[in-house]
């Protein structure tokens, strides 16, 4: 084990339940790679044509003292970095979970077995049973957690937001990493020193960010982040718990939440992501939408047809920046920004 | 073809076979007979049991590639707003509705009344939602789990012990979404699913199993290869997709037995074979000749292809339970092609059992896995040259030939 107080568990992807780890008494840590590091020609060999950033998170996982793995399969690019890892003799036990995205009883059936599955690889690593107490204490610490990402996105969402979209997503993937009272106290710190950031209000689509370098560029060039669609933002699985008087009622409500999820683009159909787009960006009062979408990471790009009309519908313009390379993201986002008309003058952000 | 043997009986009657299918199916749907669209990892059988004629995504795709109309489907996909870029060979069918029917192959689908897919990777549940936004036809996706477990030396065991291959948990989701399948085709077409008829249908793909594996256990002992390995693709592929019918088996014997025939007669697709091929991924569909072209210059033979090895080793499955047994031959079927150490270990099987001095690896974005099993090859002594590209994007392929013959000079040396 690490050296750390709880065991740590790494993972990649948006679909482990944090409160299942928790209450194994693990600290989870997501690994979500970068947009621009340079990623070893191995990793990038090994993993094939998909999404890059997988290869960061390789990179990252290699960097980064961990008790356990636990790989979503919630996109292509996760499940072969799984494969990868377990047929070249991973360093730490790794688990694939696997959710399947219909409800249907048999898929219920499946998750049951799955979060059970899940239970027993973290309790093997910390020596620590998962029960329906530790199932509740985790809860409550996921709860208050949930309730800190509801004030972020007020602030976010205020006019005008108090919160940049650049400190908020650089406070998720803080709590994606840390304690339950450390992800607190860094959402809870997110915008605090701000007064209130001007520019044109924008929901960003597309690929998710593995870290802030676009939304740097983006609100640096006169636009402000207000809401997100993909899993390192608003839709990282996150401060989301269950109570139940039973570990099968806890796990059951958990499956409720993964059903209730915002669709990601991997696992999503365009029809239901379109709406979601459009639903997430009206409300937060967005004026325009940015579709941000890596090199080979397909998904999002399928999304954009339906996105486009659904935005249309709605009177908010969407702009596409797709094919970005490792090393573009930054130009390509400040590209977005002139193309989107941000008002620079107006820009009172420090990101 | 330096002179080789004519064309297997197999692969033209299959061929014609295929045509007057499909004309006939076109024709019946258009006059109102319920058609589906099924992926090629869908399981068909439920269809056949319903008597609903299906025709299959991959297959489709490869016809719209060999007539030349890759180039236009992809470009109506674009029009679309959609990429023309991505999964090239799954949405071709989709774009080449939107030709008008004089340019279509073979005047063109008609609009299936389902489309059906499992839910693999991150596209294909969206290129099919695609389908169901067309006029008439619906979809229905299936769940695709991940392979755990994923065991080597699966098949000395998967026709039996399917649930050590696959896991019993993923095949009970799969056996029931089966299950929802049937019952929503049934209340589509009044047609109930009979479970005897289903079983025999099964039977009927296991029987079409072993002789494909007999025809396998020839091919790969015989030196040197008495039948060119384009012609082993449609008469081995086409009979897959007519699955569960007693004439698929029927196809599958003649296979059989046309090969044992060659080899007993001495044929030689070229007479002086010094380099034994092994081809790895999807058909080069646009370009069949380039098959043959090593022959002359290098000696050079392709002698494998994962069509007839698949068939061979990743169908056979028995037992007591219709929808579960049917349930295991597919919610891992993929995998044992692309998820290491099932692939790697079975690609690394099946060239060594072939003899094979080179492969060549033609690998998709789609595919994972392939630098594993090209490192398990190569760690076997045998030589790999990787191309990536689409197979079905005539854009992606250019200069293969080139990159081949420069592999075979520098790395398969002659035996």
């Amino acid at each position: 084990m690490t050296s750390d107080v709880a065991p740590v568990i790494g993972v990649v992807g948006n679909d482990v339940p944090r409160q299942i780890v928790l209450a194994a008494g693990a600290r989870p840590h997501r690994l979500t790679g970068l947009w621009d590091a340079p990623a070893d020609p191995q990793w990038v060999d090994l993993l094939g044509g998909t999404d890059p950033v997988a290869a960061t998170i390789a990179e990252e996982l290699a960097a980064t003292p961990l008790d356990g793995l636990l790989v979503s399969n919630d996109s292509q690019a996760h499940l072969r970095l799984f494969y990868v890892l377990r047929a070249t003799g991973p360093a730490v036990p790794v688990h694939l979970v696997d959710l399947p995205r219909r409800d249907s009883p048999g898929a219920r059936r499946f998750l049951r077995h799955q979060f059970a599955a899940l239970a027993g690889f973290c309790a093997e690593i910390t020596g620590r049973a998962v029960d329906r107490e530790s199932l509740a204490a985790a809860a409550a610490a996921e709860a208050a957690l949930g309730g800190e990402l509801d004030r972020l996105r007020e602030r976010r969402r205020a006019e005008p937001p108090t919160c940049s979209g650049t400190d908020a997503l650089r406070a998720l993937l803080t709590a994606m990493r840390a304690s339950p009272g450390e992800a607190i106290e860094a959402v809870r710190a997110a915008g605090r020193a701000t007064d209130g950031t001007a520019g044109r209000r924008i929901h960003v689509t597309g690929s998710n960010h593995p870290d802030p370098r676009a939304y740097a560029a983006l609100e640096a060039a006169g636009l402000v982040v207000v809401s997100e669609d993909h899993d390192t933002g608003d839709g990282a699985w996150l401060g989301v718990s269950a109570t139940g008087a039973s570990v099968d009622e806890v796990f059951e409500r958990l499956i409720d939440a993964h059903f209730a999820r915002i669709p990601a683009a991997a696992t999503g159909l365009g029809s239901d992501r379109a709406r979601t787009t459009r639903k997430l960006a009206t409300d937060a009062g967005a004026d325009v939408v940015v579709a941000l979408i890596r090199d080979l990471d397909e998904a999002p790009l399928w999304d954009v047809a339906d996105q486009r009309e659904a935005l249309a519908d709605a009177g908010v313009q969407l702009h596409v920046e797709d094919h970005i390379r490792p090393g573009e993201v930054a130009a390509r986002a400040a590209g977005a920004a002139v193309a989107v008309g941000a008002d620079v003058a107006r820009s009172e952000m420090t990101p | 073809m330096s002179g080789g043997p004519e064309r297997l009986d197999s692969a033209v009657i299959a061929t014609a076979y295929q045509k007057e299918w499909f004309v006939r199916t076109a024709a019946a749907a258009r006059g109102g007979e319920p058609l589906a669209l099924a992926n090629a990892d869908a399981p068909h059988e439920i269809l056949r049991a319903l008597g609903i004629p299906y025709v299959v995504n991959q297959w489709w795709s490869s016809i719209i590639s060999a007539k030349r109309t890759a180039a236009p489907s992809l470009a109506a996909v674009a029009a679309l707003g959609l990429p023309d870029d991505s999964r090239q060979y799954d949405v071709l069918p989709l774009g080449a509705q939107l030709l008008p029917p004089e340019e279509a192959p073979w005047g063109g689908l008609p609009e299936p009344r389902f489309a059906i897919a499992e839910r693999g990777g991150d596209v294909t549940h969206k290129i099919f939602e695609q389908w169901g936004r067309r006029p008439g036809t619906e979809t229905f996706l299936l769940s695709r789990t991940g392979a755990v477990p994923a065991p080597v030396d699966w098949w000395e065991i998967v026709a039996d012990d399917w649930e050590s291959v696959f896991g019993a948990e993923r095949i009970d989701l799969l056996r029931d979404e089966i299950a929802e399948l049937a019952t929503w085709l049934s209340e589509r077409t009044g047609r109930p699913l009979d479970m005897a008829v289903l079983a025999d249908i099964l039977d009927l793909a296991n029987e079409q199993a072993e002789w494909n594996a007999r025809t396998r256990a020839l091919l790969a002992q015989a030196r040197p290869l008495p039948v060119p390995v384009t012609d082993v693709i449609p008469a081995v592929m086409i009979p897959q997709w007519h699955r569960g019918t007693r004439w698929a088996v029927d196809a599958a014997k003649r296979l059989h037995d046309e090969v044992a025939a060659r080899i007993d007669a001495g044929a030689a697709v070229h007479s002086g074979e010094r380099r034994r091929l092994m081809w790895i991924g999807r058909g080069l569909w646009s370009d069949l000749e380039m098959y043959r072209s090593f022959q002359e210059e290098f000696d050079a033979v392709f002698v494998w292809s994962m069509y007839l090895a698949i068939a061979a080793d990743g169908y056979l499955r028995r037992g007591p339970d219709p929808l579960r047994t049917l349930a295991a031959r597919f919610v891992g079927l993929t995998d044992l092609l692309y998820v290491p150490p099932m692939s790697s270990s079975w690609y690394a099987k099946e060239a060594l059992a072939h003899g094979v001095d080179g492969v060549v690896h033609l690998v998709a974005d789609d595919t994972p896995g392939s630098a594993l099993i090209t490192a398990a090859l190569e760690e076997r002594g045998v030589p790999v040259l990787e191309i990536r590209a689409s197979n079905a994007d005539p854009r992606a392929t250019g200069g293969v030939r080139e990159r081949i013959a420069t592999f075979l000079r520098d790395r398969v040396p002659a035996s």
